[in-house]
């Protein structure tokens, strides 16, 4: 009984990255309807560069480079709108191609190593449960921050602006929302997000240049399980993931394990009707 | 002016001109050991290139796990004629229909859905799919790999490979050709442009698209089916997500649309990378290159081309309609 309750609580603690990964993602997909590829390459960008600068400085240097590679995603969406790209997949396309680019600089100049720092070298016990101190300080400051986004788009004016944009772009813009100022700044939160997530991946499980396509997708698959319209889903269902993949860990095999995020997807797109209304009347 | 065989290769202009790339560059190719086995390993990457051509750029399916398709193939490939003694080509049937049940299969659920999210499901269908080959030790050798996969009858020589791979990619072109200039090509033009117009057409919509990822999968499994023989070893890392976002670059940055476009893409994006010093930055030239194209040219490099010729042509004219299967989101109003 106590195995269980170790993998659940250990399951929580690391599915929090996917939470905060799949809070970008839901974001990006309701203002823009798209997908940001790049999101899981921001995160090896601060990771890398916090790495290499060290201390508090390399946490900031992180994300400032995180940041400055989402603001070049978003000058290059604002580029593709501007020359009358009107399509989605487009968008998705290009930052993959950043994506792309990102992860082969990394290996370029950093090489193959991992990137990994330890803040701390003793676990918690806590009712003979052992954690890891950086997984609770993750999961607190995760919980933490989607509380505070959550507080944001459903209570400030801000908010409110963002799920008008979301729901009718036409209509908003009419009501002189900017638009395209509200989906610039849900790039850059991309950004910011997933630089964090970097930074908090460092200091607890690591990565290396071959993270970010897969971290992107976990945060994608955490963000579709309970329904993609909001961050607060978004976060249970990055520790669902987490909980699942902890579970398959220690009850089946590192390979299930290892699946996991991608059954997630798999099952998810498969039995939902995720997307469908864009196929019903979804003309270009 | 005639030529011979003009009646079949007349309307397909795309079958004469790679027929003809490949009969002039073949013989020149295959005086220098290096460049014969670059052509091979070109011709690998660019039938996975038109099995992304046939998808994203005919069926609207952006697909993430054509690697995957090719391992299945290469797999099977090695499996059936190192541990069951088939004999080479008799596998190539099997190499090509396993992965194109699976994408049917795994498409009829997914295509239903928004096009970002069918990428997605391909996304991760690669990815677990690698994962499942890595771990199955028994059957696929797992980290180890196999070794000493045979070669196919009687081509053992890097030549004879070179010429079975443009051969392959003729026949390919070919027959791609054939189904875009069919009922079913011009089906998939439409259900890739506006679904709904499709439907009010008549066409059985998730049906087709997932016939014509079936086909592209079939396509990628050739590929790996050619790779492994050639290769005559394959590991998880020789056909893993890495090739599947390459093929999907180089067929973008080519020109998914036009038929002959991955085989552009492939030839000068693989071609000039092999050039360059750090190979650790092909993945950026990709990505930037990518970005470029889509900023420059939606349609590719042959649609870049295409337009330019459009315009010397008729310098003030405005861009006419053209026939889906020639030109494709461009056309779009």
């Amino acid at each position: 009984m106590l195995a269980i309750a170790e993998y659940v609580v250990r399951g929580a603690l690391s599915g929090a990255i996917y939470a905060l990964l799949a809070v970008p993602m839901s974001l990006m997909f309701v203002t823009v309807r798209t997908i940001d590829f790049a999101v899981g390459a921001y995160a090896l960008i601060a990771a890398a560069v916090c790495w290499s600068v060290g201390g508090a400085l390399g946490l900031a240097a992180g994300l400032g480079a995180a940041m400055a590679c989402a603001a070049f995603m978003a000058i290059i969406f604002l580029a593709l709108k501007r020359l009358g790209c009107e399509d989605h997949i487009i968008y998705a396309l290009a930052s993959f191609g950043l994506a792309t680019a990102l992860a082969s600089l990394v290996l370029w100049w950093w090489g193959t190593q991992a990137f990994v720092r330890d803040a701390f070298s003793d676990p918690w016990s806590v009712g003979g449960i052992r954690l890891a101190p950086q997984g609770v300080i993750n999961f607190a400051l995760i919980l933490l921050l989607v509380g505070a986004l959550h507080l944001l788009i459903q209570h400030t004016s801000l908010g409110r602006m963002m799920r008008a944009a979301a729901a009718n772009q036409t209509g908003a813009a009419l009501a002189s929302i900017p638009v395209q100022g509200i989906q610039v700044g849900t790039y850059l939160a991309g950004g910011l997000l997933g630089g964090l997530a970097g930074l908090l991946v460092l200091y607890s499980a690591g990565l290396d240049f071959t993270a970010p396509l897969g971290l992107t997708l976990s945060g994608f698959g955490a963000a579709i399980i309970f329904g993609i319209g909001s961050p607060l889903r978004g976060f249970f269902g990055g520790l669902a993931m987490g909980i699942a993949q902890a579970l398959a860990a220690g009850y089946a095999s590192a390979m299930v394990a290892g699946m996991v995020p991608f059954l997630f997807v798999l099952l998810v797109l498969t039995t939902s009707r995720f997307g469908e209304e864009a196929l019903a009347g979804g003309r270009p | 002016m005639s030529f011979p065989g003009q009646r079949y290769l007349g309307p397909r202009p795309n079958t004469l001109i790679i027929a003809v790339c490949v009969l002039v560059a073949l013989p020149v190719v295959l005086t220098r050991p290096v460049w014969t086995d670059s052509a091979v390993v070109l011709g690998v990457y660019a039938l996975l290139g038109l099995s992304v051509g046939i998808s994203y750029g005919q069926a609207g399916i952006l697909t993430m796990s054509q690697g995957a398709f090719a391992a299945i193939g290469g797999y099977a490939a090695a499996i059936l004629t190192t541990r069951f003694g088939w004999p080479p080509y008799a596998d190539l049937l099997v190499a090509m229909a396993l992965p194109a049940a699976l994408a049917y299969g795994v498409a009829r659920l997914v295509t239903r859905l928004s096009p970002l999210a069918t990428a997605l499901a391909t996304l991760a269908l690669g990815s677990v799919i690698e994962i499942l080959i890595r771990n199955a030790d028994a059957l696929t050798g797992g980290y180890i790999g196999l070794a000493g996969i045979p070669s196919v009858g009687a081509i053992n020589t890097p030549a004879g490979y070179a010429c079975l791979a443009w051969g392959m990619i003729v026949v390919t072109v070919f027959l791609y050709e054939n189904l875009m200039c069919s009922a079913y090509g011009r089906a998939l033009n439409v259900l890739r442009v506006d679904q709904a117009r499709a439907r009010a057409d008549g066409i059985d919509v998730p049906a087709l698209m997932s016939a014509g990822f079936a086909v592209s999968a079939a396509v990628a499994g050739a590929a790996g089916w050619l790779y492994a023989h050639y290769i005559s070893f394959l590991s998880p890392e020789s056909l893993d997500t890495h090739i599947s976002i390459s093929a999907l670059l180089m067929a973008v940055i080519g020109g998914a649309g036009y038929i002959l476009g991955p085989i552009v893409g492939t030839l000068l994006f693989d071609g000039l990378t092999r050039l360059m010093p750090a190979a650790e930055l092909q993945g950026f030239f990709y990505g930037a290159a990518l970005i470029i194209i889509l900023l420059a040219a939606r349609t590719g490099i042959l649609g870049l081309l295409a337009g330019l010729a459009r315009r010397l042509r008729r310098p003030d004219a405005t861009p006419a309609p053209r026939a889906a299967n020639l030109s494709p989101q461009e056309s779009l109003p």
